[in-house]
């Protein structure tokens, strides 16, 4: 069995990849509605918008419940932004898309409180970040007020509770084999961050092949207990980045998980209900 | 702004019967004819048409709405019924109403068109609300029995009340009991009163003092939940809140949503459309536009500068403001503009009872846990 690919195309090429699953993406929110037909609208996974900037009244009427995703560039400049949004909530789940860069936690916490969901993006986040990683992280699992996913935070720690092998390239979107990546011009490469390795014959195999090299290497992946869920994911593109960071903030992620799986296999052993 | 909910709060005239001392708005005798009410409503209705929206609530407040004669509203049911049938929305009504001009005229009114549901306001101690000439014991009494009589008659009357400094002296207990069990309210909400409209020496001594402010709604929700939680009393916003910390429910005041401009719109006597009540009779400098000279309510709101204005106030306090750091930016958002704007002259700051929200909000979020603990000990 294999699985479909999702793919990630500009506005523009809407028509040329009709009956296929995408992702359609474009800075303005009318070109998108333009491009997209009703009969489009049953294979798209979500619409991206590239800026926070342009109106987006068009879509307030338009693919109810079709998922948007806003992609902040700058967590400065569009972090006011992200409540312009909020009304479109009542047509649409919204997420917002945000880089590992200073600021960023800002943006994860004004999404939170409009209800949209979060995915972080960047793959070898400074080591300037680290505090903030954890903060948010404590945010995510602490916080009462948090009731959208924060990933990749929500799928790793559900992934640690229900010890299931989940990988972060999949959970970010940016696995090879499930998500293909259209460029403006049409050329198909990588999704994410690994966009411009355009290898065709690399695609189903090359997560794994990055794991087995990586693990093969006398380096900090040969023996890390997170390499499961990890495959190299922070090894990418900069072998030689350290991942103190991540790990620590994978620990905490596994240490909640445990904690919860522990304090539920409790409760079932006083009488209590099933997991779920 | 869109979805399937939109309010209008609809002032049909802003003359009133009484003189209170600390009201924002501005009294003329001026009122809404019943055929300017039909042209605006099909021009909210055109709107909610543009706008894929569904239901529509209306609260209809003043200026004293019985000031106005029970059969104006009767016919403007007879309006809003046929508009409702030719669009197929769902429109529910809601009344606020000191109850002074209350008699039994209005029952059908009140059945027809409210479900026989009034909101009125009283305080305790009253010390601000008056008629013209006379003294707030005068008008207290005459409210008790209006209550009563209505009472008498099947209509259940909630009540906002303003706190004073008086209060906040007397404490939580006195004040629970004076609603609750002396007056048989079963519903009531304390609302945070604020300068609007012209100055004067009652508002001089707005915002009350934040720390007694803070403790006495603190005491009031814990009262409450001793007393009348899950007994039937419900007392705003304690009961929201606990809503919220409980089940994650976020149906809160207007002061607490994300943004208040995207949920509702009030219109004045005039046609002038503001942002709601508090703006429409004292800020002219506000309004966004008039519904009868426009082609309708979606130009208004699309062009109006002072909406923009309003639109664009959350996310300047984010920048602005120490809202972003505080755990209860998701059901606060930083609070009032019209607070603001009234006690710091500034739309863009936040609300100036902020330090009261957070000790209510912390103090809510640990009664709940404390319920939720004892509920799941319990079974």
């Amino acid at each position: 069995m294999t699985n479909e690919i999702t793919y990630n195309i500009p506005a523009s090429l809407a028509a040329a990849f009709r009956g296929r699953k995408v992702i359609v993406r474009s800075p303005d929110a009318a070109e998108i509605v333009a491009s997209v037909t009703a009969e489009d609208l049953g294979n798209i996974s979500y619409i991206k918008l590239l800026s926070l900037d342009g109106e987006m009244d068009s879509l307030k009427t338009w693919g109810p419940t079709i998922p948007v995703e806003l992609a902040v560039t700058d967590p400065y400049r569009d972090l006011p932004l992200l409540y312009r949004y909020a009304p479109l909530l009542a047509g649409h789940p919204i997420r917002v898309s945000v880089p590992l860069v200073t600021g960023f936690g800002n943006v994860v916490k004004l999404a939170v409180s409009l209800n949209f969901a979060v995915k972080m993006e960047g793959g070898q986040p400074e080591e300037s970040l680290a505090d903030e990683l954890q903060r948010i992280a404590r945010f995510y699992l602490h916080q009462p007020m948090v009731s959208e996913p924060i990933e990749f935070f929500h799928s790793l720690f559900l992934a640690f509770f229900r010890r299931a092998p989940v990988t972060l390239w999949t959970i970010q979107e940016e696995d090879p084999s499930l998500v293909s990546y259209i460029t403006d011009r049409g050329e198909e490469t990588m999704p994410g961050r690994l966009a411009g390795v355009a290898v065709k014959e690399m695609f189903s195999t090359f997560v794994r092949e990055l794991r087995d090299a990586l693990a093969a290497e006398e380096g900090e992946c040969a023996g890390c207990e997170f390499l499961m869920h990890c495959l190299g994911y922070f090894k990418w593109p900069c072998r030689e980045y350290r991942c103190d960071a991540v790990k620590a903030l994978m620990l905490t992620l596994r240490c909640a998980a445990e904690e919860l799986r522990a304090d539920i296999d409790s409760f079932q052993t006083r009488g209590g209900g099933a997991r779920t | 702004m869109t979805g399937s909910d939109f309010s209008l709060i609809m002032l049909p005239t802003l003359a009133c019967n009484a003189d209170c001392e600390y009201c924002f708005e501005n009294k003329t005798a001026q009122y809404l004819t019943l055929g300017q009410f039909a042209v605006l409503l099909e021009k909210v209705m055109d709107f909610l048409d543009s706008e894929h929206i569904g239901r529509l609530s209306i609260y209809w407040q003043g200026g004293e709405v019985m000031t106005l004669p029970p059969e104006w509203f009767e016919q403007a049911n007879i309006i809003v019924r046929q508009s409702t049938l030719a669009r197929k929305k769902e429109v529910v009504n809601y009344i606020q109403s000191n109850m002074i001009g209350y008699t039994g005229k209005w029952n059908r009114a009140l059945e027809e068109m409210f479900g026989n549901s009034v909101g009125s306001s009283m305080d305790f101690p009253n010390l601000h609300r008056r008629l013209a000439g006379g003294g707030p014991e005068q008008y207290e009494a005459l409210w008790v029995r209006k209550v009563k009589e209505a009472g008498e008659a099947g209509i259940r009357v909630s009540v906002i009340a303003i706190p004073n400094e008086k209060t906040l002296e007397m404490g939580a207990e006195r004040f629970y009991s004076r609603f609750a069990d002396e007056l048989g309210i079963t519903e009531f909400q304390v609302n945070t009163p604020f300068p609007g409209g012209r100055s004067n020496w009652v508002k001089d001594g707005y915002p009350l003092d934040a720390e007694r402010l803070g403790r006495f709604l603190l005491d009031l929700a814990k009262v409450w939940m001793e007393r009348g939680f899950g007994k039937g009393v419900k007392v705003g916003p304690f009961d929201m809140l606990m809503e919220y910390f409980t089940h994650g429910q976020k149906e809160f005041l207007c002061i607490w949503q994300d943004n208040c401009v995207n949920g509702f719109v009030c219109i004045d006597p005039q046609g002038h459309v503001s942002q709601c009540d508090c703006w429409a009779a004292s800020y002219a400098g506000f309004r966004f536009g008039n519904i009868f000279d426009s082609p309708g309510l979606s130009h208004i709101l699309r062009s109006s500068e002072a909406r923009r204005r309003l639109q664009e106030r959350p996310g300047m306090l984010i920048q602005r403001e120490d809202c972003i750091e505080c755990a209860y930016l998701g059901i606060c958002h930083g609070g009032c503009p019209v607070r603001a704007f009234t006690v710091q002259g500034d739309l863009y700051r936040k609300d100036p009872y902020c330090s009261v929200y957070q000790v209510l909000f912390e103090g809510m979020e640990k009664l709940a846990a404390s319920r939720t603990r004892r509920a799941a000990v319990a079974s």
